[in-house]
């Protein structure tokens, strides 16, 4: 793409051009539904989360709209509070998966040389290295607050955004604006801020809702092997009370109990899934036109 | 699930990835794969060392059960877990257990974590080797088949379901399996990987029993890793098929088959190939959860029950066995790799 190119595109952006498709715009609805509850989840949680609030086992009536656990606990509110960890992790997650990747990235494409080398060895140790086991030991020994676990998150997952911005940020490297704002003077933070990351924009809100993705699978995973955080519930520690229960296949009661945060996981992830394809679609039109709408 | 770098074939990470390893001659990866063991090994060393508190802190609080009122025996138990020795000194003990194959000692069930290990690995390893095995094969020759027949319906339906699947985890798919095909239509065990207690007239029907035990967990493995490969090999194929030399191959009049396995689908096989080395890594992840929904006996299942109890040695043996597992096969593709690609042999 040339520097004439980028310029018009970017004049179509602003001119509020910018189509997704409908796969973006579904997605971002599913999304926008969940922060909703998320955010009006006190108001509309009808009992504590961990108060005892009606009968063991009881089926979705109007007193318990998802209807309650093995000890009494009222299903709904505890998906409220879920929905609640998963956007907050992808939000601490998420952004800071993006925060360490996009600067990793354009430090290692703009200085090159030694930085870079350097930088994208640790980037292919975290390629190699098994993600889930690893996070495990460290979640085990640091703990499994949201904050701890999120932390540990964008620690172990920045090195994929950390590829894309690198090459970005090297085709951009040689571009005339660059080349004279160097010219002038600048200093390496003050490109990254002023020139660079502004340039990257739609890459990285593909690269955050790529790290969102990951961070939601990674703390209802973490919080389903028993490493959640105890003082909130999470839809994988509902997943895991589930399938705890002993006898949950010999009742009816994993179809409320069990089902339920596996249908909000989906649900989420589907719309961030949609609005990556959306965003991805937008960002690489040839590959997308090319794969018919692939990735 | 987890977003693997496979998206596109040019200008991706997985691309970028394949592009670094053409550049490094055999020598290189073995260095690499080195390091990066050895960077693992202290990780796990440095670890609990970095954490607030101290292993003998119960020694030390009056006010816990365990408390020793005298130094001396204080001094007594610190020397005995060689914790009264420097750090670089301790470092040294433990890269030596490491490499006798020492993994320790098992708090949670007062036994070597070695053996331990060395029980539930095996059923970790048909699992995950199923589960790659499988979605090689498949994501490859439905990826090409797509390819092939990109923007028509059969192609739109892989691409949907298949970037459906990718997004979720494998403990979602697990779990809709298993309520799907053993619980509203039992046709598959909930759980295990053998009947219990069962006693089998042959061989063949002790192997039918464990893979029939496999069909659930290996399916949901399978879905969890087939996405990524499929959109992989499925991209590359395409812009395999817009190149000068399919035009000419086309118009020698080479049949189809050919066409598709000879010559696009054999340049989606190095970057394939990549790919597949660095899903062991998601793979062995995957497994973790899919055996603790399955029940499976696997490493899944130790770390889970040693993660109830608090039992870190089983956690850092099982991790450094796992990661041990996933650097071999990623040097092994690496090596591989050099061998296959013409370019990197001419250089």
């Amino acid at each position: 793409m040339s520097a004439v190119a980028a310029r018009l595109r970017g004049r179509e952006r602003r001119a509020g051009a910018f189509r997704g498709g409908p796969a973006l715009w579904l997605g971002a609805g599913v999304i926008a539904a969940f922060a909703l509850v998320a955010l009006a989840a006190p108001a509309l949680r009808p009992y504590g989360v961990h108060a005892i609030a009606g009968d063991q086992l009881s089926a979705p009536s109007r007193a318990h709209l998802l209807g309650t656990n093995a000890v009494g606990q009222d299903l709904l509110s505890q998906m409220l509070s879920g929905t609640r960890s998963s956007l907050l992790v992808a939000l601490l997650a998420g952004g800071g998966t993006l925060l360490v990747g996009t600067l990793v990235g354009a430090v290692a494409g703009w200085l090159g040389g030694l930085t870079d080398a350097l930088l994208m060895r640790v980037v292919d140790v975290f390629l190699v290295v098994p993600r889930i086991p690893l996070v495990i030991v460290i979640a085990a020994y640091a703990g499994s607050s949201l904050a701890t676990v999120s932390a540990i998150i964008a620690l172990t997952s920045w090195p994929a955004g950390a590829r894309v911005v690198r090459s970005q940020v090297l085709s951009l490297r040689g571009r005339a604006h660059l080349r004279a704002a160097v010219g002038f003077g600048a200093r390496t933070l003050y490109v990254l801020r002023r020139h660079i990351v502004p340039e990257l924009g739609l890459i990285l809100a593909a690269g955050f809702v790529a790290a969102a993705e990951r961070a939601i699978v990674l703390e209802a995973g973490l919080a389903f092997l028993g490493l959640g955080d105890p003082t909130r519930k999470s839809w994988g520690s509902i997943m895991r009370d589930a399938l705890d229960f002993e006898f949950l296949f010999f009742t009816d009661a994993w179809a409320w109990w069990l089902l339920s945060p596996v249908a909000a996981l989906a649900a989420l992830l589907l719309g961030l899934a949609f609005v990556g394809v959306g965003l991805e679609r937008h960002i690489s039109p040839r590959v997308a036109r090319h794969a018919g709408g692939a990735a | 699930m987890q977003g693997e770098p496979t998206t596109d074939a040019s200008g991706s990470p997985a691309a970028s990835h394949v592009r670094s390893v053409q550049r490094r001659r055999v020598g290189a990866p073995v260095a690499f794969y080195g390091a990066t063991a050895f960077l693992v090994v202290s990780i796990v060393f440095l670890l609990p060392r970095a954490m607030p508190g101290d292993p003998l802190l119960a020694r030390v609080d009056s006010s816990d059960t365990l408390f020793v009122i005298d130094d001396e025996g204080r001094d007594r138990f610190r020397a005995y877990y060689g914790l009264d020795e420097p750090l670089l000194a301790q470092y040294r003990n433990y890269l030596g257990s490491i490499a006798r194959g020492d993994l320790g000692w098992s708090i949670g069930r007062s036994a070597p974590v070695r053996e331990l290990i060395a029980a539930h690995l095996p059923w970790t390893l048909l699992l995950v080797g199923t589960a790659l095995a499988l979605s090689a094969l498949i994501g490859f020759f439905a990826g090409i088949a797509a390819a092939w027949r990109r923007g028509r319906a059969g192609d739109r339906l892989l691409l949907v379901t298949l970037t459906g699947t990718r997004a979720m985890p494998e403990y979602v798919l697990g779990t809709l399996l298993l309520i799907l095909l053993a619980v509203v239509v039992p046709a598959f065990p909930l759980a295990g990987a053998r009947t219990p207690f069962a006693v089998h007239e042959s061989a063949v029907a002790a192997v039918i029993d464990v893979a029939y035990h496999l069909v659930l967990p290996a399916t949901a493995l399978t879905l969890g890793l087939l996405g990524g490969k499929f959109l992989l090999v499925r991209n590359t194929a395409i812009s395999a098929l817009g190149q000068d030399y399919m035009e000419l191959a086309r118009a020698k009049g080479l049949p189809e088959r050919l066409l598709k396995y000879r010559h696009a689908g054999r340049n989606a096989l190095l970057p394939f190939l990549t790919v597949l080395g660095i899903q062991t890594g998601f793979a062995v992840g995957g497994a973790v959860f899919v055996e603790t929904i399955f029940g499976y006996p696997g490493m899944g299942t130790l770390i889970l029950r040693a993660l109830d109890e608090r039992d870190y040695p089983v956690l850092e043996g099982s991790f450094l066995v796992l990661a041990g597992c996933v650097l071999l096969v990623n040097l092994a593709v690496d090596l591989t790799y050099g061998r296959l690609d013409p370019r990197a042999r001419a250089s």
